[in-house]
């Protein structure tokens, strides 16, 4: 069931048997701007670390073990052009734990969210370059991982050089020397007080208990206006193209195509569809011509991001077979563009696509992010399987005929 | 069919043996979708030096064997089985370890012509030179793949530390010369020795009907005809059971950003009782817990120096023949970190008295996060190590870890922490 708490402030209650462990979301919304991505996951590590009545992890973590395990962590995450903090938290059935977990977790979560160790409006200094060097070193080692690497350095070719979406949602590590426990606090406080508040709970609980218990966390009305959600961008006349070198052997060829087809819109399913005969899925065009049968790429996929108008592709590969895979992967998309593909693959594709769905549903926080994402689009819940069973080949036809290939990013293992 | 019910857990888990001897275990989720299944041979990468089925000489097999026979196993002469899951709308993939070979589908639909095509394609073997060879150039880039991944690489250079002379410190994988080496008469051979059904278990975890899952496997088995089945011997013994090969420090220089340090700990115990194996298990994993957990001092205290961040994790890993935990950590203070948790370890048994207090809330927190994970079918699946811990699940772990008490963390930190067993690996950055 869905309440309206306050202007702005939404709670979903999803009553279930199912699960040994229960779930809640708690997550906060704001457009994306230029600088506020690294600054609000700061504030999520700060608060995730540190309260006034717990005022080191160890203390927190000593409490969250007495709840038997129940964990509370918080992170940052983007839906297209909004920027979003999210708190999760999970703990045990009471008939498990033998006592009333339901409650003490949210007083948890109260004192976590609205008495942060700060003073004087600042955070505490020692907790705040504690935290802020932590996510800078975080931050770099995310690009260790060389297909993570490859995959933001083709975003940055992508995006065009004045757009919010150049900053990934977890921030830029040159950012972080710019922040200071006086600047972050009016961070923490705009997301407490302005940002948009949907609160998600899951798992076998008694309905009126949870909204009772979730009234008495302090939110108030506050402006809803999102904006715009979904991004998209002027095409590029000519590809985008970059290469470099790494010592590595093995180099990653990652490719970008505009795709204006997003969450919501008519052509969504066959979207999905299209994406799951082209690269998607282990039945795909990418996956059985360049990965198995020409034995060119170790994984090659491609990927929607229905809130962006991108679909990216992905392949780690020799660097001198970088010409070839181009034209391969392009020739896969012709041949999805030219309606070349079985009646029994298409199936396949669908049927996988339901099953993965279905296979959604027993995942609890899975359940919270999709009514989540329901909620930030305004979309109403759909018959899923329904909408993936009645896309057309003609429609799969017109979403890969849309698809306008604009950048080209090669990390070289060669130089 | 024997059935077991947890009343503590409302759900029953049940078992047979076949006559062909194919273990057959099923876990009923009531409430769930998907039903999740692993069909199991216990063999994995240390498996190189046997006795072939029906032969009498041990043999020596190249390295990466099990991992190549798992992949090659999905294509047969005219269809790939990968294909005929995908037309059912069903996910199956696969994955070999050290010890373990599994196939695996998950599905929320068609359950019984699933389990036969896994049945069928796991039990007709199909390996011709050329899919060899091709497959050669696949596993080749997969092998480079890994060669990057600075984790991966972290976790394979303890292991080598650790068993510098047993097969543990080669990559399951093989490496791209000892694949050279692999031949379908090769692969037949292993086939032939560790694919026979009572060396493999059938495990159905999630939606389905115990009864008429039963009879399904036990009509799909019914229809074969297998050779007699022999209890494969396995010619693997570790170089030295006191540990006394271990490589006390190795470093690697890679592209990374972040300098990156693991200390190992080789565990020498032995034993023969599944159960008094998974005890123990249970109480180390606690002992590690209490040691350095984010409840401890010492992790604070670590933390607040800046000799570890949030990367920092440990684990107990084991398997059959062998069995190790590890601390790891980005760091900038490799040499302090090592010298810390060293220490730590060696002093377990006052750190476990000044943390008695503690103890409560740490095995609380350990009984949650195991509870926790009745919510995936791949996870109860995946944790199932069937012999190794005589047959226990989730469901026994749980209970057994609610037994645990501090006197058995004392016991088991006396039998596993030994200096001689520890090790220390690192990677460092190119440019320092």
């Amino acid at each position: 069931m869905h309440y309206n708490l306050a202007r702005g402030v939404n709670l979903d209650v999803i009553p279930t048997k199912q699960f040994k462990a229960n779930q809640i979301l708690i997550n906060f919304t704001t457009p994306q701007t230029h600088t506020n991505a690294t600054a609000r996951n700061l504030v999520a590590n700060v608060l995730e670390t540190s309260s006034k009545k717990y005022p080191t992890q160890t203390a927190l973590a000593r409490r969250l073990a007495q709840q038997y395990g129940t964990y509370i962590s918080m992170g940052v995450g983007r839906v297209g052009l909004l920027h979003t903090v999210r708190l999760k938290a999970g703990f045990i059935n009471d008939q498990l734990a033998h006592t009333n977990l339901f409650d003490q977790v949210i007083a948890l979560i109260r004192e976590i969210l609205f008495n942060p160790l700060a003073s004087d409006g600042a955070f505490d200094q020692a907790t705040f370059a504690r935290q802020a060097h932590n996510l800078g070193a975080t931050i770099n080692s995310y690009y260790d991982d060389k297909q993570f690497w490859a995959a933001r350095r083709l975003l940055d070719l992508y995006y065009a050089d004045d757009s919010v979406m150049q900053t990934p949602s977890f921030g830029k590590a040159s950012e972080i020397a710019g922040l200071t426990a006086q600047n972050l606090y009016p961070v923490y406080q705009s997301m407490i007080e302005d940002d948009r508040v949907d609160i998600l709970i899951i798992g076998d609980l008694d309905e009126q208990e949870v909204i009772r218990a979730i009234q008495q966390l302090p939110f108030n009305d506050r402006q809803i206006d999102l904006g715009q959600i979904i991004y998209d961008q002027r095409p590029y006349r000519q590809i985008q193209r970059q290469v470099e070198y790494q010592q590595l052997s093995q180099a990653k060829l990652n490719l970008g195509y505009q795709l204006p087809i997003h969450y919501g819109h008519a052509l969504y399913y066959a979207g999905l569809v299209f994406n799951g005969l082209f690269g998607g899925s282990p039945y795909s065009k990418l996956f059985t011509n360049v990965r198995e049968k020409a034995s060119l790429a170790y994984y090659a996929s491609s990927r929607l991001m229905p809130f962006n108008g991108l679909l990216t592709v992905q392949t780690g590969i020799k660097s001198s077979d970088a010409r070839r895979v181009e034209e391969l992967i392009n020739a896969q998309l012709k041949e999805v563009q030219e309606d070349n593909y079985s009646d029994q693959r298409l199936n396949e594709v669908k049927a996988g696509l339901i099953n993965q769905y279905r296979s959604g549903n027993d995942l609890a926080g899975n359940l919270l992010e999709r009514q989540l994402v329901r909620n930030l689009l305004g979309v109403q819940q759909a018959d899923i399987p329904a909408a993936f069973n009645a896309v057309t080949r003609a429609e799969i036809q017109r979403v890969a005929r849309s698809l306008k290939q604009q950048a080209v990013y090669l990390l070289s293992g060669e130089n | 069919m024997e059935k077991y019910f947890y009343q503590d857990f409302n759900r029953s888990t049940y078992h047979q043996q076949l006559a062909n001897g194919l273990n057959v275990v099923l876990m009923p989720m009531p409430g769930f979708n998907k039903t999740y299944a692993m069909m199991t041979t216990n063999f994995g990468s240390i498996d190189n030096c046997f006795v072939p089925y029906s032969g009498q000489e041990p043999i020596h097999v190249p390295d990466g064997v099990a991992h190549f026979l798992e992949h090659k196993l999905f294509e047969k002469k005219d269809y790939d089985a990968f294909d005929l899951f995908g037309k059912l709308g069903a996910d199956s993939n696969a994955f070999t370890s050290f010890t373990q070979t599994s196939y695996l589908f998950s599905t929320t639909s068609h359950l019984h012509e699933n389990i036969d095509i896994l049945l069928d394609f796991v039990q007709q073997p199909y390996f011709t030179a050329q899919t060899v060879q091709k497959e050669q150039g696949i596993i080749g880039q997969e092998i480079q793949m890994y060669d990057d991944d600075p984790n991966w690489r972290l976790y394979l250079g303890m292991l080598g530390n650790l068993y510098p002379h047993d097969p543990m410190h080669i990559d399951i994988a093989g490496t791209v010369e000892s694949i050279s080496k692999i031949t379908p008469e090769i692969l037949m051979e292993n086939y032939r020795t560790f694919y026979q059904p009572s060396n493999m278990t059938l495990l159905l975890v999630g939606n389905l009907d115990p009864e008429e899952t039963i009879k399904w496997v036990v009509a799909n088995q019914e229809k074969k005809d297998f050779a007699p089945q022999e209890k494969p011997d396995r010619r693997f013994k570790l170089n030295d059971p006191t540990g006394k090969d271990v490589i006390p420090f190795r470093s690697l220089t890679m592209n990374v950003n972040r300098p990156k340090v693991m200390v190992g700990i080789r565990g020498l115990k032995s034993f023969d009782d599944g159960r008094a194996r998974l005890k123990y298990k249970l109480a180390v994993d606690l002992l590690l817990d209490v040691l350095l957990d984010d409840t401890s001092d010492n992790y604070l205290r670590l933390y607040d120096e800046g000799v570890i961040d949030d990367s920092f994790s440990y684990n107990l890993d084991m398997q059959r023949a062998f069995y190790f935990a590890y601390f790891s950590t980005n760091t900038d203070q490799t040499e302090k970190f090592a010298d810390e948790v060293m220490r730590i370890l060696e002093d377990a048994d006052q750190q476990i008295d000044q943390a008695a207090a503690r103890f409560e809330g740490v095995k609380r927190g350990e009984l949650g996060r195991l509870i926790g994970l009745l919510n995936s079918p791949e996870t109860i699946g995946n944790r199932y190590a069937g012999q190794l811990f005589d047959g226990a699940n989730l469901m026994d772990e749980v209970r057994m870890m609610r037994t645990i008490t501090l006197d058995d963390l004392k016991a088991a930190a006396a039998d596993f922490i030994n200096p001689d067993g520890m090790s220390v690996y690192q990677i460092v950055p190119q440019h320092q």
